[in-house]
């Protein structure tokens, strides 16, 4: 067990002016204004193991988010690298993940397909994901006309049915109403003691990260503060944010 | 990069058609009359423009409803096709914020859903040119290399709008102005060599599009050869556009999420 699944080197992502202008804004103000550089994240370096969970902790606007899409390959590093070993990566995020003028059961084959499955596979596990995600005739409406909670759940659903390597979840273990909530807790929890399976949760919730995590990191502002067992570095934490 | 885009291609294909056909679909679910309308939208304005120009202003081409409609189809494609890029990183932000994906396979999906119209409306050109008796010749067959081109040239333009798209809010206002512009330019409703014979023939040979559109009916309808080393020189700018095009967006697209 000494296989790395995700290692994170000296990762600096940065926000640099990359906001959209318009043509007549740029034509008023020639010159750009000052160069706004923002580093979201700063030299983060860590190893997990294949099977291990970690938890992120850090105030909000501090970087989880941003370190997660990185990992998950969404944004480029600045500087330093991601290596995730040809892992299959899913990152699980609120409300996020659907063409809306599609059906739900489009979706699941797109989502499936982009997260690296093949046709057959997602076709032979859409009628799992639909159960899961309890949404029944909805599956064949388009996505527009669900609920919020609908929304949420048919995503949780199909990252937690279609099983990638790698999972990264972003503070969505509070999706739908308590039921729902209980059981994709206990679904979650499922997936991720299988031993094959590499975890990230970003979590406000300290309950959920001492029962969950095998590992902490906690950054503020970017920056690293603390990496290690859970207990000891959320011990930290507190102790620091009061 | 090439490495890469092959790869890619191979990994991504089945997405881009599943996509674009299930957003052809949920086009058709929305409306009344719904797949009527790929028949109907290029057809009324035929019509319309067959009115206005054989009419109202005596254009005397032969087979001019046809003229007209290969025209139209051809355009459409183009015209749609930028369109529908400039905003499409924003419309799938849902996606594109989640999950690593090359994104010229965005403008692949694009070309398919528009190339679907485009063979539909093709469709009624062949259906147009039976009714209207037109002789045919072997050189129907530069059918096939027009197509080619026009859709390299198409991609390739593309992949420039949807990038530029991400990072100048109005690039959507300026490209409608400048698309209209050159629609006129063109020579959809008339003959862009007789009609301005000052500047015409330059015309055709600058802007592509004409050219091509020129070409497409001199094959099908007027059964004489387009001039084929203009094709070729086409082909290779086409080509190239395309891989500059790639490029850029290979360069740049994860900053993407950044801007949007």
């Amino acid at each position: 067990m000494s296989e790395y699944a995700i290692e994170v080197e000296n990762l600096s992502v940065c926000y640099k002016g990359l906001k959209s202008y318009s043509i007549r804004k740029n034509l008023l103000r020639r010159k750009r204004s000052e160069k706004e550089l923002f580093r979201a994240v700063k030299n983060v370096s860590f190893k997990l193991q294949k099977g291990e969970i970690l938890g992120i902790v850090g105030k909000n606007g501090s970087g989880k988010s941003t370190l997660l899409k990185a990992i998950a390959g969404i944004f480029t590093p600045d500087e330093g690298s991601v290596e995730l070993h040809n892992n299959t990566v899913a990152l699980l995020a609120i409300g996020v993940g659907f063409i809306k003028e599609l059906t739900g059961r489009e979706n699941i084959l797109l989502s499936g397909m982009l997260l690296g499955f093949s046709e057959a596979e997602i076709r032979r596990r859409t009628d799992e994901i639909i159960e899961f995600s309890e949404l029944g005739d909805f599956i064949d409406k388009p996505v527009r006309t669900y609920s919020s909670g609908m929304y949420s759940k048919l995503s949780f659903a199909i990252t937690a049915i279609l099983e990638t390597d790698i999972i990264l979840i972003d503070e969505v273990l509070s999706v739908g109403d308590a039921r729902f909530r209980k059981k994709s807790y206990a679904k979650m929890k499922e997936l991720i003691t299988q031993k094959d399976r590499t975890v990230v949760i970003v979590s406000h919730d300290s309950k959920t990260l001492l029962d969950l995590c095998d590992k902490l990191l906690w950054i503020n502002d970017g920056e690293m503060m603390q990496f290690g067992a859970t207990k000891e570095v959320l011990a930290a934490y507190e102790s620091y944010t009061g | 990069m090439l490495n890469r885009a092959f790869h890619d291609l191979k990994k991504y294909f089945r997405y881009s058609v599943v996509s674009a056909k299930s957003k052809l679909k949920a086009e058709v679910a929305n409306s009344y009359l719904n797949w009527l309308w790929w028949i109907l939208d290029p057809l009324c304005f035929m019509l319309i423009y067959t009115f206005i120009f054989g009419f109202v202003f005596d254009a005397r081409e032969q087979y001019f409803p046809v003229f007209i409609f290969i025209g139209l189809t051809m355009w459409d494609f183009v015209n749609k096709t930028l369109l529908g890029s400039v905003k499409t990183i924003k419309l799938n932000k849902a996606i594109v914020s989640r999950v690593y994906f090359p994104k010229f396979i965005l403008v692949l999906s694009k070309i398919w859903i528009n190339g679907f119209k485009m063979m539909i409306s093709f469709g009624i050109v062949i259906l147009m040119m039976l009714i209207f008796r037109v002789q045919l010749s072997w050189n129907v067959l530069f059918f096939v290399p027009i197509l080619l081109i026009l859709v390299l040239f198409t991609f390739g333009c593309a992949c420039f709008v949807m990038h530029y798209g991400v990072y100048v809010e109005d690039l959507s206002n300026v490209l409608n102005v400048a698309l209209r512009f050159i629609f006129y330019a063109t020579g959809i409703f008339y003959n862009i060599e007789t009609r301005i014979p000052q500047v015409g023939g330059l015309l055709n040979k600058v802007n592509p599009v004409a050219f091509l559109i020129t070409s497409m009916r001199q094959s099908l309808i007027y059964g004489t050869a387009p001039d084929w080393k203009l094709l070729l020189l086409w082909f290779s700018v086409s080509v190239i556009l395309v891989l500059l095009g790639l490029r850029k967006i290979y360069k740049e697209e994860n900053s993407y999420v950044k801007a949007i």
